[in-house]
């Protein structure tokens, strides 16, 4: 039974149609003209209770328009949404309850005061009983060092800390379905590894995830599932496991030569591997399909016939296969 | 105490705490609200001297004055501008979000951050106390009919400051709005010249707005301008534009919703 479920979700703004300048200007205030700008094309997304996704797309792919159509900030132009079996947007208190939402580029902290205040307000707000509290702030600060900034004012902290405490924010509640949006965005490598570390045990506990991020190393260590979504629509939906094996075809091995590596006579030589120069004149890559020969094959050959150096084996990253489904060279 | 009053009590107490975390400015509005009430008064002694205009003399002009100082205090010390930023730079998002009806939140925040403004009011009356003098109520009924009306205003001043900042959903600024505001309730309201001194025809244009119970209604109450009855027919009047405005502000809203949209993260 799907904890959320959404049909043919549209969403169609529509935005000025004016040209720059004054003239543009004038002209705008004298004949307005707008157009529809489509930012959800007709998205199909089925998530069921425990799974943690991961939904990624391009700058302006529609990640945030479809978290906040999701959670019932925004009124979809065509589709529907079903969250828990309800509409997150008519029915927004109610749904509010069991979500909890974190957007990193906008803090749910009351800027003026300290973090506390605004954590204690939150309790007011989910109704959370005093023992509850104390014990989800234990929780916190056990995984992301709470009390050392809880009476800080909120404009003070760092952005890591900030981060930390916003999470906090969406989890007071324990809600039984968590979005986050880019919730590591901006923050150095020891922080961003605490969060995840948080995020994982907060699925390993059972809590629907759907995190959109533009960090692949945030959806490979806490997501099984990841949604591409690319100009408004869906390009891939499936297990992150099954996108590596479904698009990583090739390896490839780095060969540091003891002379200058003549790059058209060993494609010629080895023609079922394609081979590309290096940065330095003695270094060059060969890539092979992973499917038709096995690493001990290619290595057996490469070393017997060419006595390099030094040699390196590198595997094509899941970023690699994002970066080509957003550039269109992958199909679903 | 229900949950939703503890979240209302949570959102006034929060809001008060907010204005007063900037402290230098907020003893800066104490000095200064005071300061204009005082040259206010100085005006109208030279002006009206032992004489008196359109039924006003010295004494009940001193009054009058101390309850349009109260009641602008009030009004233009509340923080409508948070409102406005957060449905501006898209944080309305964030509020959204949350399990609480959106107005009866805002509400809650403007009541509180009103309340802020109290230690002004306060000193600015006890300061004209002591330099000016001014009369009592006419009678203690006409006090506490006073007060009432005082008290009415709290959601009033949220009524007409909530449907102005949504507005802000189609203009996308809010300056403009909030000066257009702030003017025709300084004018309609008898705050810059009583309503007796203007022409019937717009005295009868500004008894067709909420405005003049921000100013003429209380000092109406208190200066014995109006009877008993009387001062109950303007307090229920008051109190329909308090419900009025409060459904007003929910049906703009279902409206403005649909206009929300948060380019951007």
């Amino acid at each position: 039974m799907p904890i959320l479920e959404a049909r043919s979700l549209t969403k169609t703004f529509r935005r000025p149609d004016k040209a720059s300048g004054f003239k543009g200007a004038v002209k705008h205030l004298m004949q307005r003209k707008f157009k529809n700008y489509t930012a959800v094309d007709g998205i199909d997304l089925s998530i069921d209770a425990g799974e943690s996704v991961a939904y990624v797309g391009p700058n302006g792919a529609g990640k945030s328009t479809t978290v906040k159509l999701l959670t019932g900030i925004l009124r979809p132009s065509e589709g529907t949404v079903r969250v828990m079996g309800r509409d997150p947007h008519t029915e927004r208190i109610a749904n509010a309850h069991d979500i909890g939402v974190l957007f990193g580029q906008r803090t749910q902290l009351w800027w003026d005061l300290p973090v506390e205040e605004s954590l204690k307000l939150l309790k007011h707000m989910y109704g959370v009983s005093d023992a509850d509290y104390q014990r989800r702030i234990a929780k916190f600060d056990e995984l992301l060092d709470l009390n050392e900034f809880m009476p800080a004012l909120a404009r003070t902290l760092s952005l890591g800390q900030r981060m930390r405490a916003d999470l906090a924010c969406a989890l007071i509640h324990d809600p039984k379905m968590v979005y986050l949006d880019e919730p590591t965005i901006g923050l150095d490598i020891s922080v961003k590894d605490r969060l995840r570390a948080f995020l994982r045990e907060l699925v390993n506990d059972g809590t629907t995830l759907l995190l959109t991020s533009h960090d692949l190393a945030d959806i490979e260590e806490v997501c099984e599932r990841i949604v591409v979504i690319d100009k408004g629509a869906i390009a891939y939906d499936g297990s992150i496991e099954r996108l590596k094996a479904h698009y990583i075809t090739t390896k490839a091995v780095n060969l540091y030569l003891e002379g200058t590596a003549d790059v058209p006579a060993l494609a010629e030589k080895f023609p079922d591997y394609e081979w590309t120069a290096g940065e330095a004149p003695s270094e060059v890559t060969v890539t092979y399909e992973s499917g038709r020969f096995t690493t001990a094959e290619v290595l057996g050959s490469l070393t017997a016939q060419l006595s390099p150096r030094d040699l390196s084996l590198s595997e094509p990253s899941i970023e690699d296969v994002i970066r080509r489904l957003y550039a269109g060279e992958l199909t679903k | 105490m229900t949950h939703a009053l503890a979240v209302d009590r949570a959102l006034v107490v929060i809001a008060f705490k907010r204005r007063l975390a900037y402290k230098s400015g907020w003893i800066f509005g104490l000095a200064l609200g005071g300061g204009s009430m005082l040259i206010s008064l100085t005006m109208w002694q030279n002006l009206l001297g032992d004489g008196s205009l359109n039924g006003y003399d010295w004494a009940s002009m001193r009054a009058y004055t101390i309850i349009g100082f109260i009641a602008a205090t009030m009004v233009f010390g509340a923080a409508d501008y948070q409102i406005a930023d957060r449905i501006l730079d898209g944080h309305i998002a964030v509020d959204m979000t949350k399990p609480v009806d959106f107005q009866r939140a805002r509400a809650a925040e403007y009541i509180g951050s009103m309340i802020s403004t109290a230690p002004t009011a306060a000193l600015g009356v006890l300061g004209a106390w002591l330099l000016f003098d001014p009369p009592g109520p006419v009678t203690p009924t006409a006090g506490l009919l006073t007060a009432l009306s005082f008290v009415l205003l709290f959601p009033l001043a949220f009524g007409i400051t909530y449907l102005s900042v949504l507005v802000c959903f189609w203009t996308k600024r809010y300056l403009g709005i909030m000066w257009l505001r702030e003017a025709l309730l300084s004018f309609f309201s008898g705050l810059m010249i009583p309503l007796a001194f203007m022409p019937g025809w717009l005295q009868a244009a500004a008894w067709a707005l909420p405005f003049p119970h921000f100013t003429t209604t209380p000092s109406a109450i208190y200066l014995g301008r109006v009877d008993t009855a009387g001062a109950l027919g303007l307090i229920a009047a008051e109190a329909a534009w308090v419900v009025g405005l409060w459904y007003a502000g929910r049906l703009v809203f279902r409206f403005a919703v649909r206009k929300v949209t948060v380019h951007g993260g």
